[in-house]
């Protein structure tokens, strides 16, 4: 008998193929096993147990017809194929369209009854899939998707790769490196889950299920794969409908289901792979021995037991003779300035993903990485936008020029208004207040003064300010680490609330009222909880800390009522996890009122919402809320709510023009605006909507995800405001571009730069 | 007698049936039977009650939104495994450096009952080596701290099991920051005998943890 197996790669990532040949020769003692390769550079040519090495040229030059006639010639002597390559699995399903008897690989159809991220066949199993988007959305609806899932999200790639972004900015590098790599556009976005890493591996042929076993990994190696493991039977409740889907599907070959066992022990399902699992052997040392499970099923021949030695198993490294008909390569240069020798994919894997997507066989459509036909959507963009910008004479205008979108800024500020009421009741009070940093422009300013709003300020001119505009003392808050900033300015008068930033600053401003010298109607604390990355607040992270802010809060005079604040951006943290924090908070002040005997009374939450974020299910999400503070705090008798980057930054928007374009192959790469990050700092934190406005017309298009980039005019190197936009065809010098939702930090952060 | 209710019994056949005879095998627990779990104290004023409020509130801050089932394993980093001297009181445990695993599981159970979870107390006997042993024995020697909790290669050790619904337990080694694998072993490390013990459990009550049923208040043998 003779086995051909392919994938031999034995690095810290390996593929089965050594371990497929290792649990062969344990079962098939005299079977001729031919390792098949398609790198020299794959370690795995060396093992011992392959009696032949079918050296294959790499995949990136290797003539594909005539590979496909000598595996055809293989398998018609009567040769079975194992192959351990999900790429050349899925090639296998498109030249073999009808399978082959010994072939034991599954076709084209099962492969897309398990394709990722959705896996449609595993309706039935007892577990759930995490969720998931394509990158084909927009980058607006990414970073959504990121906050909602508080970037605890994975990046992934068509076939193979996953990698953790935390950020927009670590997201838009890693997606540029998967795109290029693996030559699509086409990649996913997957939640996080929590728990413990498990699989179930299996054997079929021809939809019977001949055998599975279950791992719970136990040792990890730095990228989370199998180090060291434990075998244990699958339960019932599992084959069943395991033994249906495969049956269902008709499955030929080996399977991994990757799973995560969360806290609850609910089972996630990321990924079936259409092939064994690299720690394969490590069943077969247990006594489950599913590759010759698998030639058996297949040829009826009896596989030679395999003992049980163990219950677990682990790895180590061993070095093993060369052979010698084939002698080690030497190292390639390592790039000039750089450091390593970029050893990555030896047998030119990426470039066969390349490849695939090119061939008549391959159902672009149907399969993931499809480069050609990936579809990116442009963002929605709110009609009050257009409406906004309809009103303004660009024309007149110098670019780059700050646009401010009234209609859609007083309409935020009135749903905001709005909600507030609706949350609001006899027993508590719910307002808003507008942050002035965020924003200081004062007719936003003025807005939220006519919409009822108090001020926040963090420094005494920014209080000077707001009285200017109209607020009176006692509608102003005065909150951070800088609050006493040009004493000079401290007005006359009460102040709505106080919040200290630090056990020193409470302890000064406990005497600066006993003085007479502040009056406040609260005074209050910032907290800064545990394991929160902030700068700001008492943070709470010993018992000390903990223990001097009772003692310093008990000294509080009883004419002051006692408040804490409680800021965090929803947009970097996520959404959850702000909400989490939030119920933290309260955890944290039913402590203090216990402990220090002082009752709560005012709660001020800042949200650093994204508009969307605080308008979508707002009101539920905060009636939540608003219904918990009474379980931990029941003697709050107001809220202040501070949503001031939700209502600023739709507020606002950038128009700049085009001032050059670059053309390669035909195609925009490269277009000069005279805008910059200068008028647009927060442009690596999140995406911005830009419209191009039609020069004919004066019509406006949301523009998608594309292939140009947006050089600002600024002469520093990452001065990019834009790095994967699709221009407009006729798209012209002196075009107009408005980036949108610039109107929190983008305008308050903004800063003058080359301008003489 | 109580040696009968714990000891198993072992055939020695040495060979021949004619010589076979009857040895009594101390049980594992032999020697920590009547040990009960270890406790943190409460002086009864504020200086105990903002270091419990404090455990628990930072508990609730590390979950960052994971479920209440997750394993406290914040408090292992917040604490190194060492000699604790008892009793020991909150206010003095949460500003000490080191804490054994008594007092981990005592706080480890705190937070989970705090959580909402259905916490109850375990003790345990674990095999390691006499090599093992003899380190611990020799740097816990050095400060004269006791040194009942090791017996030749066996150790005594103290966790805590959570409740999963059903009566289903898992259990929480918190000096290791683990969930102790219910599946029998031998060997370094090896987990040879639990008790559950709480004063919330009715005698007799029965817990399902893997393979194992394990009675309230009984130790039961694991491998």
């Amino acid at each position: 008998m003779k086995i051909y197996i392919s994938g031999l790669y034995s690095g810290t990532n390996p593929q089965p193929g050594v371990g497929i040949a290792r649990s062969l020769r344990t079962a098939y003692p005299k079977a001729k096993l031919i390792g098949v390769e398609y790198s020299n550079r794959c370690s795995g040519i060396h093992w011992q147990d392959f009696d032949e090495i079918w050296l294959q040229r790499p995949w990136n030059e290797l003539n594909l017809t005539t590979h496909t006639e000598e595996i055809r010639r293989v398998l018609d002597s009567g040769a079975l194929w194992i192959s351990s390559i999900d790429l050349e699995i899925m090639w296998f399903a498109g030249v073999f369209p009808d399978g082959h008897p010994n072939l034991l690989t599954p076709s084209s159809a099962a492969l897309e009854q398990v394709e990722k991220p959705a896996v449609p066949a595993h309706e039935g199993l007892p577990v759930k899939i995490p969720t998931f988007v394509t990158t084909e959305i927009s980058d607006w609806d990414l970073h959504a998707f990121c906050r909602e899932h508080d970037w605890k999200v994975w990046l992934k790639g068509p076939y193979y790769e996953a990698v953790r972004t935390r950020s927009w900015a670590e997201f838009e590098e890693k997606r540029h490196i998967l795109s290029n790599d693996w030559a699509t556009g086409r990649l996913f976005l997957q939640t996080h889950v929590s728990g413990y890493e498990e699989s179930i591996a299996l054997s079929a042929y021809e939809g019977e299920l001949i055998d599975c076993v279950r791992m719970r990994k136990r040792d990890l190696t730095e990228l989370s794969k199998t180090w060291a493991g434990d075998i244990s039977e699958v339960e019932a409740e599992f084959i069943e409908p395991l033994r249906e889907i495969i049956r269902k599907i008709n499955w030929t070959g080996g399977a991994e289901l990757e799973m995560v066992r969360d806290a609850d022990d609910q089972l996630w399902l990321l990924e079936v792979n259409p092939r064994f699992p690299a720690w394969i052997h490590g069943a077969t040392i247990t006594g489950r021995n599913m590759p010759a499970s698998l030639v058996e099923g297949a040829t009826g021949l009896t596989a030679k037991n395999s003992p049980a030695l163990a219950e677990e198993f682990t790895r180590v490294v061993m070095e093993i003779p060369v052979r010698s008909e084939f002698p080690l390569s030497p190292l390639p240069e390592p790039l000039g300035g750089t450091i390593g020798h970029s050893l990555k994919h030896p047998s030119g894997l990426l470039q066969f993903a390349s490849r695939l997507h090119n061939l008549s066989s391959f159902d672009e459509e149907k399969s993931n990485g499809g480069g050609k036909s990936s579809q990116f959507k442009a963002p929605n963009v709110p009609p009050s936008f257009i409406n906004d910008l309809g009103g303004l004479d660009l024309t007149a205008m110098e670019t780059p020029a700050s646009l401010f979108l009234e209609n859609t800024a007083a309409e935020y500020f009135r749903k905001a208004g709005e909600l507030a009421d609706d949350l609001s009741s006899d027993a508590l009070a719910v307002t808003n207040a507008y942050s002035i940093k965020t924003n200081p422009d004062e007719r936003l300013i003025k807005l939220a003064l006519e919409s009822g709003f108090l001020a926040e300020t963090i420094s005494l001119p920014e209080v000077k300010k707001a009285i200017k505009i109209g607020f009176k003392p006692e509608q102003i808050i005065l909150n951070g680490p800088g609050k006493w900033w040009r004493r000079e300015n401290l007005p006359d008068g009460k102040f709505c609330s106080i919040f200290c930033d630090s056990i020193e600053e409470l302890n000064r401003v406990i005497e600066n009222l006993e003085s007479g010298e502040l009056q406040t109607e609260h005074l209050g604390v910032r907290l800064r909880t545990p394991n929160v990355a902030s700068r700001f607040g008492i943070p709470v992270d010993t018992p000390e800390v903990f223990e001097r802010l009772i003692e310093a809060v008990r000294r509080i005079p009883k004419e002051y009522k006692f408040a804490a604040h409680f800021h965090m951006a929803s947009s970097n943290v996520g959404v959850g996890h702000w909400w989490h924090l939030f119920e933290s908070i309260l955890r944290w002040c039913g402590s203090i009122e216990a402990l220090s005997g002082r009752l709560i009374e005012v709660l001020d939450v800042g949200g650093g919402w994204f508009p969307e974020d605080l308008q979508k299910d707002s009101s539920r999400n905060f009636k939540k809320a608003v219904a918990l503070i009474p379980e931990f705090l029941p003697h709050v008798r107001r809220i202040i709510s501070e949503p001031g980057k939700a209502l600023a930054q739709p507020s606002m928007a950038v128009a700049m023009q085009i001032l050059e374009l670059r053309n390669f192959e035909n195609v925009v790469h490269e277009a000069v605006v005279d805008g910059s990050i200068a008028e647009l700092p927060m442009y690596f934190f999140y995406p911005h909507r830009i419209l191009y406005q039609n020069p004919q017309n004066g019509g406006w298009k949301p523009l998608g995800r594309g292939k140009t980039k947006l050089l600002g005019r600024l002469c520093m190197e990452h001065d990019i405001v834009a790095s994967n936009i699709e221009l407009p065809e006729n798209t012209q010098i002196g075009d107009i571009l408005v980036f949108c939702d610039a109107g929190a930090y983008d305008r308050s952060m903004s800063y003058v730069f080359g301008r003489g | 007698m109580y040696l009968d209710a714990v000891s198993n019994t072992l055939i020695n056949t040495n060979g021949s049936a004619k010589t076979a005879r009857t040895i009594e095998k101390k049980a594992v627990f032999e020697y920590w039977k009547d040990w009960q779990p270890s406790q943190i104290s409460h002086h009864g004023g504020l200086c105990c009650e903002i270091a419990r409020e404090w455990i628990t509130a930072t508990d609730f801050s590390s979950l960052n939104g994971d479920g209440i089932f997750t394993g406290p394993r914040w408090l292992r980093q917040k604490f190194n495994w060492g000699a604790s001297r008892f009793p020991i009181h909150w206010c003095e445990a949460v500003r000490r450096d080191t804490l054994d695993c008594g007092a981990l599981a005592a706080l480890a159970h705190e937070v989970f009952t705090v959580r909402g979870v259905k916490s109850s107390r375990v003790q345990l006997v674990q095999k390691f080596s006499a090599l093992a042993t003899s380190q611990w024995t020799d740097s816990w020697g050095k400060g004269n701290e006791p040194l009942a909790w090791i017996k030749d290669d066996l150790i005594y050790h103290e966790g805590c099991a959570i409740d999963t619904g059903d009566k289903n337990i898992k259990v929480w080694d918190a000096s290791a920051g683990w969930w102790v694998d219910s599946k029998p072993a031998d060997g370094y490390g090896a987990l040879l005998a639990i008790r559950l013990s709480d004063f919330n459990l009715r005698t007799g009550e029965s817990f399902k943890w893997g393979e194992h049923i394990i009675k309230a208040d009984e130790w039961l043998e694991t491998s």
